[in-house]
């Protein structure tokens, strides 16, 4: 469009004005006036003085006169004006006396003037007039001039316009003659497309096209064709060759219709024609974005879709094509809603309604989809409101990603952290997860238990302060971190509620990629080092075993010899015995005074005393033998009830027994577990150990003074062990006796009442020689049970 | 009750007692330190019916004593007292009729059920 803008209809300025009569009138008035005071004086003066002036010649008056008077007969004449003078008379009558010359003079003077002003008047009066019509009719040839102008000026502006239309226009205008060669176009040609119209005018359209291609030349033929039958043609389209000043051909297009004079003649083309070279290029640019997004978002993985409120697809990916086992066309030109299973899809609808009503975008965290392969997966949804461009109509928009492995891989995640966590809680270790400055991360069942508070609980808490045992574990936990290598603090003594505790507590640095951390692992090995103890004194008693097994006959020889020596002695004094008597006899010695005095001076107690020690010193050396790894050809299955009525009898009848309590004051109770009879043990050794418990219990239950003493033997099968039990109800011990009752050399009876190997000589035969366990329950005040628990399946000793 | 008991034992108080004891009991007794010289007892005369005897001994050992003697006089019945802790019957000697009931282990603190076992072989009645 032109930039000037069309002119305002205003008139043109009075370029003819009307003349300013100021100046007339005043001299008008002035005249007028003038004549008005020459009267008025000649009337003042001699108003009848015509009587007098008859006669008096005027003649300069008299020769101007008649031009300028009115038609008056009287003063038509001049030479009539002497007997005008008598004529006056005749009206006016003669009045006073003659006029004096001058009077005369007057009179004349005033005649003369009187028409002369009459005449004046008159003239006046008539170029007034006259300038009236000459102003009116200027007037009029000033408006139609006016007139004129404003056509000639709307004419110019239209005349503008269209000029402005024109070259504002994105067309040019083209004409060709009737040879169908360019004889005209307009300078919008150039300005658009670059191409200097001489390289066109005399050209045909053809001569002037880019053909490329077979379809091209085919359009061309159309074109052509259609020209030459001189048919009116819109929109062609093409390509020229020529390049103008951009370098590249430009693409055109045109309108046209034929031209044609009043007689029909064919005069040639008119048209508009228009570069779209740009429009063809953003055509072709959009395109190529619109090609290369589709292909971005075919390679995305996830499906990406748009539907509509019917569940049709108005655009998909390959992704979502491929769930449905479609290709991308096959999905989006499907007349009908997608079909799967009913439940999914009715959902996934009512999904996309409620986004194209609300207007509101939507989340699915999770939704099952079943695809055409019958393969359920997992996707996150999200979907958005979408305005499909052209239909105004709301859709829905919508990215679903499968997370069908994330989430199998989230479970398995979870799944194995509970695997982990179980493995970890299984662990009899205390296993506690700290961070590098010691607060707790993890804690196992175990380390709950001992600290006394739940994983939740303590995390982020100071391990020290859950575990203040651990506390100076601290030090450790920093080492291994710092050198990357765990760190061992073997059999460490803990105080375990003022309990003396062994614990082996190791400290492993946690080397993940962003956290480093430790664990400290403590086992309690109070049980192992106890145990191993016990198995370091066992091992004691093996060599004292072998060293006994070595020297017994070296010692049993020399208490052989005391022993026997003392009973031989006892017997040879004893008063009553007639070998006794012969000798006595044959030498003169009274035996009877003899026996007092041995009596008297303790000498027979003393040889007592010889004889109980050497059956003492006998005793313990037979202990010690038993230290002793035995063959097992002494293993016999063994009736459990014989064996232990056996043992009842000699304990019964057991000297020393007998000597300081009386079993049989003893209440003994059976409770056999007639099921199990039975037992591969060594009979004797098994026995000992029985009437060794049984002694132990008389013994203590006789020095308490228990009123109703009250053993019970008891026998049941548990699991793979026979299990025997000695009950009393004897004063029991105390925790500390308790645990060192098994060791050698341990006793709690006065010294000389035993060797102190008894419990560990059964303990020794019992887990040694048979595989077996001998444990001891007991409190104070409420007895004591050991039970010896005897392997039923034969295990090869160790 | 004449029938002679022999005692081949090298401890001599052993053997002493041992004999003290038995002939307070009324039996004869042949005591020796070693089978070389019982041996020699037996072969000049010497009858018993019942032996006791020590194992470790200076010339042989008891079991071998004991196999030589039962070839010379197969009457004759054993008693074994050792010293030994880890003493057990070879089987031959079992079966010449020996079993544990007759092995008395050291130091015998009552000399009385030997004594009576003797005896009991001594008079000719079969050990119990």
């Amino acid at each position: 469009m032109s930039a000037s803008p069309p002119r305002p209809p205003s008139s043109p300025p009075p370029r003819w004005p009307i003349p300013s009569n100021h100046w007339a009138r005043r001299w008008r008035w002035r005249l007028a006036f003038a004549v008005v005071a020459s009267i008025v004086a000649i009337a003042v003066i001699d108003p009848f003085a015509y009587r007098q002036t008859v006669g008096s010649p005027q003649p300069a008056a008299l020769v101007t006169a008649p031009y300028s008077l009115p038609p008056n007969p009287e003063l038509a004449v001049p030479e009539r004006c002497a007997s005008s003078a008598t004529l006056l008379d005749r009206w006016l009558g003669a009045a006073g006396p003659e006029p004096s010359e001058f009077e005369v003079m007057l009179r004349y003077t005033i005649w003369l003037l009187l028409p002369l002003g009459l005449i004046t008047v008159a003239a006046l009066l008539w170029s007034w007039l006259l300038r009236r019509q000459v102003a009116q009719r200027t007037r009029q040839l000033q408006r139609e001039l006016n007139e004129r102008q404003q056509v000639e000026a709307a004419l110019r502006e239209s005349e503008a316009r269209f000029r402005d239309v024109t070259e504002a226009a994105s067309d040019w205008i083209w004409e060709m003659d009737e040879n169908l060669r360019f004889t005209y176009l307009s300078e919008r040609f150039y300005a658009l497309t670059g191409i200097a119209p001489q390289y066109v005018i005399g050209r045909t359209r053809w001569g002037l096209a880019d053909i490329n291609t077979a379809a091209d030349a085919q359009k061309w033929q159309r074109h052509r064709e259609m020209l030459e039958r001189r048919r009116p043609f819109r929109d062609f389209v093409y390509q020229t060759g020529l390049h103008g000043n951009r370098n590249e051909g430009r693409y055109l297009k045109v309108s046209g219709k034929p031209v044609h004079d009043a007689q029909g003649r064919f005069l040639g083309y008119r048209g508009t024609g228009t570069d779209i070279t740009e429009q063809i290029k953003a055509e072709a640019a959009l395109h190529e974005s619109e090609l290369r997004l589709r292909r971005i978002i075919d390679l995305v993985p996830h499906m990406i879709f748009a539907r509509d409120r019917q569940g049709r697809f108005l655009l998909a990916n390959h992704a979502t094509a491929d769930a449905y086992g479609l290709s991308v066309e096959e999905l989006v030109n499907r007349k009908v809603p997608i079909s799967g299973v009913y439940e999914e899809t009715e959902r996934m609808l009512a999904d996309d309604r409620e986004v194209i009503e609300s207007g509101v975008s939507k989340l699915l965290a999770e939704e099952t989809f079943t695809d055409h392969a019958g393969q359920v997966r997992t996707l996150q949804t999200f979907k958005i409101p979408f305005v499909v461009p052209g239909l105004n109509e709301t859709a829905v928009l919508g990215v679903a990603i499968d997370i069908t492995e994330q989430k199998r891989a989230k479970e398995e995640v979870a799944r194995m952290r509970l695997y982990l966590r179980n493995i970890i809680d299984s662990m009899p270790s205390v296993l506690i997860g700290v961070d590098p400055w010691g607060y707790i991360t993890v804690l196992n069942q175990p380390a709950e238990q001992a600290g006394g508070l739940s994983w939740e609980a303590a995390q982020g808490r100071f391990f020290g302060d859950v575990f203040p045992y651990l506390e100076s574990q601290f030090e450790p936990v920093r080492q291994a971190i710092r050198l990357g290598r765990p760190i061992k603090t073997p059999r460490m003594t803990l105080d375990v509620q003022g309990e003396l505790h062994y614990a082996d507590v190791m400290v492993y640095p946690l080397m993940a990629d962003s956290a480093s951390g430790a664990v400290i692992r403590m086992d309690d090995v109070t049980a192992r080092v106890r145990i191993e103890s016990m198995m370091v004194q066992t091992e004691k008693m093996l060599s004292v075993g072998g060293l006994a097994a070595g020297m017994a006959h070296e010692i049993n020889n020399p208490l052989g010899a005391i022993l026997q020596g003392s009973q031989n002695i006892l017997r040879r004094v004893a008063p009553d015995m007639p070998q006794n008597q012969a000798v006595a006899g044959a030498i003169g010695v009274d035996l009877e005074r003899l026996h007092r005095y041995l009596e008297q001076r303790q000498i027979l107690h003393f040889l007592e005393g010889i004889r109980e020690a050497g059956a003492r010193a006998a005793k313990i050396v037979a202990d010690m033998l038993s230290f002793s790894r035995r063959s097992e050809s002494r293993f016999a299955p063994v009736d459990l009830e014989d064996m232990l009525e056996t043992v009842l009898r000699l304990a019964a009848s057991d000297y020393d027994l007998k000597k300081k309590y009386d079993f049989k004051r003893i209440d003994i109770q059976r409770d056999y577990d007639p099921a199990l009879r039975l037992v591969h043990c060594d009979k004797t050794e098994i026995e000992q150990v029985i009437l060794n418990l049984l002694k132990n219990a008389a013994q203590a239950m006789a020095e308490e003074g228990v009123p109703t003493p009250t053993i019970t033997l008891r026998t049941c099968r548990e699991a793979e062990y026979a299990l025997i039990e000695v009950i009393d109800n004897g004063p029991g011990m105390d925790e500390k006796t308790l645990k060192r009752i098994f060791e050698p050399f341990f006793t709690t009876k006065e010294v000389g009442a035993g060797t102190g190997l008894g419990l560990s000589v059964s303990y020794f035969i019992v887990t040694e020689q048979h595989n077996g366990r001998l444990a001891a329950t007991s409190k104070p005040g409420q007895g004591a049970r050991f039970s010896i628990r005897l392997p039923l399946t034969r295990e090869p000793s160790p | 009750m004449n029938h002679w008991i022999l005692i081949v034992d090298d401890e001599t108080m052993i053997r002493e007692n041992l004999k003290a004891y038995l002939e307070d009991e009324g039996w004869r007794v042949a005591a020796f330190e070693a089978v070389a010289p019982a041996l020699a007892w037996l072969r000049t005369g010497g009858v018993c019916r019942v032996c006791i005897m020590d194992m470790r001994l200076p010339d042989m050992d008891g079991n071998s004593a004991i196999r030589i003697l039962h070839q010379l006089y197969p009457d004759m019945k054993f008693l074994i007292h050792t010293g030994s802790s880890s003493y057990s019957l070879p089987e031959d000697l079992r079966a010449m009729g020996l079993d544990d009931r007759r092995v008395y282990h050291k130091p015998l603190s009552d000399m009385a059920p030997l004594a009576a076992a003797a005896g009991r072989l001594a008079a000719g009645e079969e050990a119990p």
